[in-house]
């Protein structure tokens, strides 16, 4: 259970992150928080020669709005997003997430980027992202480039960032007025559990307050990615908010899963599932679009 | 039980908590050693494969390899727990029997070296079929784990008391059930650790994890051939055990052997993931219970079957499939019992003991029935117990002697405390409640090797030039509180203040004590405690009577001080004396009675060094018959529990809201430690009904061996607990006190399935109590109705 041996790099900007990372591509890996990457490395999952540490970079702890544009930095932490006003009225689902990642000491050094990056199938953060929208910013030796979220995810652990690229940003169009968010989590326990299933929603009702005007249910641990439910986000648009609609909404994100049996759960259980806790998290998103 | 004490049954401060609560404590990894070397186990891919060759030469050809050893290089000496069940050589000789089999181990002057020289080991293997369950084990034809055990059986079990068929002739309802749970893992704080040094007086000293170190003393002295008396073994701190460390382990085995050869201090450590294969932890059992009622709800007769999944090895495995059947045995009067018990060998790591040994499962398989059959007689399920339960003086079928039982006031206390009778069929849907007794024994009445061994001694010497008593013990103090109980009941024996105690223990030069399992120490070591305590107490008095020229039976301690009866005596000359002895020291004794340090100074001046001993063994118990040995204690703790459940009847997932507990400790040493060991096993009872299983793949690799992937529960699945200390006062006990630490997670696990029935007429059948599993259960009781 030791560290095997690497070579630390601590570059002072981004553009010197992308140039150590350009140099040691393919050998180097990005240490943000290190909560996935150094319980990997111990375990000899992975073995990377250079760790290029993201803490000297200024600037990429922060989140912002500007002209409709939400911006969140990767190094922010599952703990300051969970108690981030800003992220609560802007990205509402990524604070829902970011407050049951892990227990307390892993919430103090994960980070959204480092969870995204990752590319687990139930990551705590990336499945609220999916469901916000967000795309994820990748600087490389050939400047930035942007790719949805549903494309980043490759498969579990993988990933569209090039060995040479860094991701800068995550950013998702503001959110319009009568959007709520839900996030239902189900694990066997109450704190430090990988989610057996996970559900993220987002919810925006037209000007008359029932109507749903748009709608993205996110789903985890139901396939190699996390994955939208297009089916749940078709049968909600246009209709009025509701129990019914949403069960409805449960049964084509149930359709929409593609979930395998494991030692954690099967795939009967984990349908069964995301039709239940999709349900409650249009509920959630629905009294939260309510102003409640 | 009328005597007052001033010091048990207090919440005295536990003596460890400063060190815990400030980082001072010292346990194995905290101790430096000079010149240490790092060892490292190589360890078996295969479940079960032969060994061909092994070639050692690159491995000790590393730079900073100091020594590389293989079954080549040690005694061919066959270890295990019980002396009728040596089935384990420290290195596999001609086979390994699950992955994680020791095969060689190598010193090194630092870890990474160590684990380097363990890659250039080249073991050459022919893998072999493997078995890695009961029915796999026992099918016709299948791999021999074990030579001298065709068929894998590794231990089992027939025996009858009374006469089952005419008692289920007797009966009017009979029912049959069916349970299994989960291999456990101990999950506790510490990984095995063990650093051994063998001194240039060829003296071994290993300095160990362990929860034995009395065990360890003999089963290391056993394997490298070094004189017992040579073999010294202390425990510092230790954090946590549970079962899993009652037994000599490989890193105490293979540190001595490196450090034998070195000449260097070696250390042995166990990663967690070492933890998980070496186990030595809870069995998989499967129970069937056939049992016969009285439309009364009498129980007349009981006929178990067991299966024991046991893992490759036995280790504690014989004691635990006699327990399983034994302890059904109480609370309840069950006049006729058949129990039929095999242990099966599997090509997995060997399971043990753990808190509860053996009657965990079979108590939640013998308390979920009990609650089947209340519904099925419309009796509420606290009557049917209450209607059947022992009291003190009743013996079991297979002579259990309840010395005390405060079963009926457990039960009551549980009841009163959840207001049950406001709740029981009256809670909303998904919401229920339900309830299960439980018993254990105070202590193994038998070492585990065959022996007249005291089962522990324990001397107390009083400082000469001062008013304190210093405690000498090998008792394992392993984050259950005994140091602090010892102490207390030094204190209290004496007659002086707790402050007035210091005490070392864990070490096997100090005397012996089998060490903390059975939950035995404070009765057992407690006894001995209190009898040298009372020689202390004696010795001084004598000298102080013979210094003020009266009979020693008018004096007494207590607090610190003597009391006289009858006539006052003038001690002034006495005191005089003490204080021109301490001329400038500030301390000087005052006040009107003299006090237990001038007391104590006068013995030293008469006697010399004033040293009490004290030593314990049971007395001879009941039971001829074979396996007797197993279950038969000095006395037995009851304890119920009420738990309270919401259940999600959409995802199944269970949270346990409350439990009431209550639990007979015959008198609490200390109040808090006594709660913190109900609360303990409450956590604990509550991991292995809720979430915990140990898991292996096709090939018998564990799925999931760290604390991310293996659930226990964590502060916030934690259910709001009320405890009440029940005390019966042991006749049998040091101040009338048994045990605590293991029988009160008895009722639990059946306690929360019953609350699971309650809410949603399910019943759970198979552990964990997962989501999943319950949600399968409603939806498969809707399809019934439909």
């Amino acid at each position: 259970m030791l560290l095997p041996r690497f070579e630390y790099h601590q570059p002072a900007s981004l553009d010197e992150a992308v140039e150590v990372l350009g140099q040691y591509a393919g050998e180097a890996a990005v240490l943000a928080g290190g909560t996935d990457l150094l319980v990997n490395m111990k375990h000899q999952a992975m073995a990377p020669s250079h760790l290029v540490s993201l803490a000297g970079v200024e600037g990429l702890d922060q989140a912002s709005a500007d002209g409709g544009r939400v911006t969140v930095g990767p190094l922010m932490s599952a703990a300051v997003l969970a108690q981030s006003e800003f992220i609560a009225a802007n990205a509402g689902a990524l604070a829902l997430g970011a407050a049951v990642l892990g227990s307390p000491q892993v919430r103090t050094r994960a980070t959204v980027g480092g969870n995204v990056c990752n590319a687990r199938p139930a990551a705590d953060m990336s499945v609220p992202l999916l469901a916000l929208g967000a795309r994820a910013v990748l600087t490389g030796p050939d400047g930035q480039r942007q790719v949805d979220l549903e494309e980043f995810f490759v498969g579990p652990g993988q990933t569209v960032r090039a060995p040479g690229e860094l991701l800068s940003a995550l950013e998702m169009d503001a959110p319009a007025p009568g959007t709520g968010w839900g996030y239902q989590k189900l694990g066997l326990r109450k704190a430090l559990e990988i989610s057996l299933v996970n559900v993220a929603a987002a919810l925006s009702l037209e000007d008359d307050g029932k109507t749903i005007k748009a709608a993205r249910v996110a789903l985890g641990a139901v396939a190699p990615t996390p994955i939208l439910a297009p089916g749940a986000a078709e049968v909600l648009v246009g209709q009025a908010a509701g129990g019914d609609v949403f069960k409805a909404a449960g049964q084509k994100a149930a359709a929409d899963a593609k979930p395998i049996d494991d030692h954690r759960g099967s795939a009967w259980y984990r349908r069964e599932m995301v039709a239940v806790l999709t349900a409650r998290a249009l509920n959630q998103a629905w009294a939260r679009a309510q102003g409640q | 039980m009328t005597q007052k004490f001033n010091v048990i049954g207090s919440r005295a401060p536990r003596l460890d908590a400063p060190d815990k609560a400030t980082g001072r404590a010292c346990y194995v990894d905290d101790i430096e050693f000079p010149h240490l070397l790092e060892g490292a186990i190589l360890q078996s891919p295969h479940a079960h494969a032969r060994i061909l060759s092994i070639d050692t030469s690159a491995a000790e050809a590393l730079p900073g390899v100091a020594a590389v050893i293989t079954h080549r290089d040690v005694p061919d000496v066959r270890y295990g727990v019980s002396p009728a069940r040596y089935d384990e050589t420290i290195f596999a000789i001609d086979k390994v029997r699950y992955v994680g089999d020791e095969v060689a181990a190598v010193a090194a002057e630092d870890l990474d070296t160590a684990m380097a020289a363990l890659e250039l080991i080249k073991v050459e293997y022919e893998v072999l079929p493997h078995v890695l369950t009961v029915d796999e084990a026992l099918a016709e034809g299948a791999p021999v784990i074990h030579d001298a055990f065709p068929g894998n059986i590794c231990a089992e079990v027939h025996q009858e008391f009374g006469d089952v068929a005419a008692g289920f002739a007797e009966s009017d309802i009979i029912r049959t059930d069916v349970f299994v749970n989960k291999r456990q893992d101990g999950a506790f704080i510490e990984p095995h650790r063990c650093v051994a040094v063998y001194d240039n007086f060829g003296q071994l000293t290993l300095t160990s994890s362990t929860q034995v170190p009395h065990y360890v003393q003999r089963t290391v002295a056993m394997v490298t051939g070094i004189d017992v008396g040579k073999v010294r073994v202390k425990k510092p701190y230790v954090g946590g055990g549970f079962g899993p460390k009652a037994e000599a382990t490989p890193c105490d085995i293979i540190s001595a052997f490196l450090a034998i050869k070195t000449g260097r201090p070696v250390r042995v450590a166990y990663s967690r993931e070492q933890v998980f294969l070496h186990c030595r932890a809870r069995h998989q059992f499967k129970h069937v219970m056939k049992t016969g009622f009285k439309k009364d709800g009498t129980i007349m007769a009981l006929d178990h079957q067991c299966w024991l999944e046991g893992g490759a090895y036995s280790s504690f495995g014989i004691a635990t499939v006699y327990y399983a059947g034994s302890l059904l045995a109480a609370p309840y009067k069950l006049p006729n019992m058949k129990y039929d018990g095999w242990r099966v060998y599997t090509n997995k790591p060997a399971c043990g003991a753990q808190r509860g040994h053996g009657g965990v499962a079979a108590r939640a398989c013998f308390e979920q029935q009990l609650d089947l059959i209340a519904k099925q007689l419309d009796m509420d399920p606290i009557e049917l117990r209450l209607k059947n339960i022992m009291t003190a003086g009743d013996v079991s079928c297979n002579d259990l002697a309840m010395s005390s039982l405060g079963m009926k006031e457990c039960i009551e206390a549980v009841r009163d405390g959840s207001t049950w009778r406001d709740k029981r069929g009256r809670l909303p849907k998904g919401k229920g409640i339900g309830m299960a007794s439980g018993f254990f024994v105070s202590g193994a009445g038998y070492p585990i090797y065959r022996s007249e061994t005291y089962h522990c001694t324990v001397t107390i010497k009083v400082q000469e030039d001062g008013g304190t008593v210093k405690v000498l013990t090998g008792a394992a103090e392993i984050g259950q509180g005994s140091d602090t109980a010892m102490a207390m009941i030094a204190a209290e024996a004496i007659g002086i203040p707790l402050d007035r105690v210091r005490l070392v223990s864990g070490d096997t030069d100090y005397g012996v004590d089998l060490g903390a399992y059975s939950s035995r120490t404070t009765l057992m070591t407690g006894h001995a405690t209190k009898e040298a305590g009372e020689a202390v107490k004696d010795r001084v008095l004598t000298a102080l009577a013979e210094e003020l020229g009266i009979e020693r039976d008018r004096l007494d301690m207590a607090n610190g001080l003597v009391e006289i009866s009858g006539d006052p005596v003038d001690f002034s000359e006495l005191r005089t004396k003490y204080i021109k002895e301490h001329r400038g020291w500030s301390d000087h004794p005052a006040g009107d009675q003299i006090t237990f340090t001038e007391a104590a100074r006068i013995a030293y001046l008469k006697y010399g060094t004033v040293v009490g001993t004290g030593k314990y063994k049971p007395p001879v118990l009941g039971g001829k018959f074979k396996g007797a040995a197993v279950g038969t204690s000095p006395a037995y703790g009851c304890s119920a529990q009420v738990a309270e459940v919401t259940v999600d009847l959409e995802t199944g997932q269970v949270t346990v809201d409350s439990i009431t507990d209550a639990h007979d400790c015959g008198k609490a040493v200390n109040l808090t430690s006594v709660e913190a060991q109900m609360e303990g096993s409450v956590s604990m009872g509550l991991g292995e009904a809720m979430f915990e299983e140990v898991k292996f793949d096709d090939q018998g690799r564990v799925l999931n061996a760290s604390l991310g992937e293996y659930h226990i529960p964590t502060v916030l699945d934690m259910p709001q607990m009320s405890c009440i200390v029940v005390e019966s006062g042991e006749p049998n006990g040091p101040f009338g006190a048994k045990e605590v630490g293991e029988g009160a997670i008895m009722p639990t696990i059946p306690a929360i399935l019953n609350a699971v029935h309650d809410a949603t007429g399910v019943t759970i059948t198979e552990l964990p109590i997962t989501p999943e599993r319950v949600l399968k259960a409603l939806k498969e009781k809707e399809q019934e109705k439909d």
